[in-house]
């Protein structure tokens, strides 16, 4: 069997592609805090019903948030996590962690990105620079081992960290799934070679002429990609540059208490409307 | 005085104050008052720096300024995009001149709090967590942070938890500026409208003051540059600084 996807049109619905992640996965996500994360493709999780999903992220947000406001993440390995912009703690997120519920892996953004590196680079662990102090080596048993060539200097090492997925929101796909961002990638690079699988939402689809044109823009291969969903919005309510802003009205009404939030907010995602429906099926 | 300095333009401008000629400096998520100090900075001086953000913006021309210090409109006007794992990776290499690292709780060293009130384990309040501060603290040339409030709650003798480590060689309050000195945080200034005596009170660690003067007055060009960056005074309400 072969260790890449062929396939020359990956194009399918955002439920299928969500039910590719079971329960208990570990998934990566992309983008950072409000921007150009993969959110239309978290709700679908919420609304399959996932349990037990472990996320990687350095900078979660909105995402493990809504996760755990719906019981659908009960571990993470982050950096930091808020809302972010005037939106200050994640606060599903701070409950979950309190009562219990969500298992933490503390890192600094760097620790999560060299245990990425490491699994990317085939390798089982890779040194971090910096972290010395910190309560963090000893909280997360983090080995320190010496130069071996001599120069006196010690680092800590961080074992690799292999998500079973990358989930990546994209500004354009093709429909073999070569994968292109606009502006800053975040750590969607690293991700989506440290994991297992690849799965991407995007904007839209576009001809595969436009990455042949500009090859260097590209940021991940179709070979490495599973599949991918086209979902105009689907960072909503993020922002997804220089397509649209953050829909602060949005997070706000999200941000607010009561039984019925979760749903409504659910329920008013860009992924159900059916103007969106149709522009997916039609890729 | 009071309109001199209000709590916020205290807070972003002493921050500003921090950032030096052709320096290189960093203004991260989650981070709105550096962000705001940074592009005071470009305005209001007349010496030139070198901005990167986590937005990946390298010197952005920053027409409309964002609530998210992580906004991709921070890189706009920017001739490339400085990933995020780069600015960690020049940190770690040593050519990180100035970097702003947020902290909720800061002890008598400088050294940062973000990660829980209470025991880790089973905290009383879990904090957003440290992002790159443990590996930026003690890698950086200079790092410097702000706190809105000014309290023993925040500026403590013994922090909860130890998230990052190495010391901030800055720390703006709304009423007060410290600087590293001999290893520990010495009182630089302090704001004009409060007595010493008070920010001893509201200082959960001892701190030298001997050096220490009243704060100098905002400079026209500093007010011009906040009012311009900050219009209709939306960040200053979000901040909701109060000095006492």
């Amino acid at each position: 069997m072969s260790s890449g996807y062929i396939s020359k049109d990956k194009r399918i619905p955002l439920a299928d592609l969500a039910a590719k992640i079971t329960d208990g996965a570990s998934v990566a996500l992309g983008g950072s805090f409000l921007h150009r994360g993969p959110f239309a493709l978290v709700r679908e999780l919420i609304r399959q019903g996932r349990r037990d999903l472990e996320i990687v992220k350095q900078s979660p947000g909105y995402d493990i948030d809504i996760l755990c406001r719906a019981g659908v993440a009960s571990k993470a390995r982050a950096g930091i996590v808020a809302m972010e912009g005037n939106f200050g703690l994640a606060p599903y997120y701070r409950k979950a962690v309190q009562d219990g519920a969500l298992t933490l892996e503390e890192h600094a953004c760097a620790s999560l990105t060299a245990g990425l590196r490491a699994a990317a680079f085939g390798v089982p662990f890779q040194p971090c620079g910096g972290l010395q102090g910190s309560a963090f080596p000893k909280l997360n048993e983090w080995q320190q081992i010496d130069d071996p060539y001599g120069s006196g200097q010690s680092v800590f090492v961080i074992p690799a960290i292999r998500p079973d997925y990358a989930v990546i929101h994209a500004s354009e796909v093709d429909a073999a799934g070569n994968v292109r961002v606009y502006g800053t990638a975040h750590w969607d690079r690293i991700m989506s070679r440290a994991a297992d699988k690849v799965l991407v939402v995007a904007e839209r689809c576009v001809d595969t002429q436009t990455f042949v044109d500009a090859p260097e823009t590209t940021l991940i291969p179709y070979f490495m990609v599973e599949a991918v969903s086209i979902c105009p919005r689907g960072a909503w309510p993020g922002s997804n540059h220089p397509d649209y802003d953050i829909d602060y009205p949005a997070v706000e009404a999200y941000l607010e208490q009561g039984d019925d939030v979760l749903q409504r907010h659910l329920d008013s995602a860009p992924e159900v409307d059916a103007d969106t429906q149709r522009s997916m099926a039609h890729g | 005085m009071a309109e001199q300095w209000s709590g916020f333009s205290y807070v972003v401008t002493n921050l500003a104050r921090f950032i030096r000629p052709e320096e290189i400096t960093f203004s991260g998520v989650n981070s709105t008052p550096p962000m705001l100090a940074c592009l005071l900075a470009k305005r209001a001086y007349d010496w030139d720096f070198i901005y990167i953000n986590v937005a990946g913006g390298v010197d952005p021309t920053v027409e409309k300024v964002p609530l998210s210090s992580s906004d991709p409109a921070l890189a706009n006007g920017s001739a490339s995009i400085f990933s995020n794992e780069d600015f960690y990776d020049l940190c770690t290499r040593g050519r990180m001149d100035l970097t702003f690292l947020g902290a909720a709780q800061i002890d008598g060293e400088g050294n940062v709090n973000n990660s829980a009130i209470g025991d880790w384990h089973k905290p009383k309040v879990r904090l957003p967590g440290g992002g790159g501060g443990a590996v930026m603290l003690p890698t950086a040339r200079r790092a410097c942070t702000w706190r809105t409030e000014h309290s023993t709650r925040t500026l403590v003798d013994k922090l909860h938890f130890l998230t990052s480590w190495g010391g901030m060689s800055g720390v703006v309050t709304p009423i007060a500026v410290f600087v590293k000195r001999d290893g520990r945080l010495a009182l630089e200034s302090w704001h004009p409208e409060v007595e010493l005596e008070e920010v001893r009170e509201r200082t959960g660690f001892s701190f030298d003051a001997s050096q220490a003067a009243p704060t100098a007055p905002p400079t026209e060009a500093e007010r011009a540059a906040l009012a311009a960056i900050d219009p209709d005074g939306r960040f200053e309400q979000d901040a909701a600084i109060k000095l006492h």
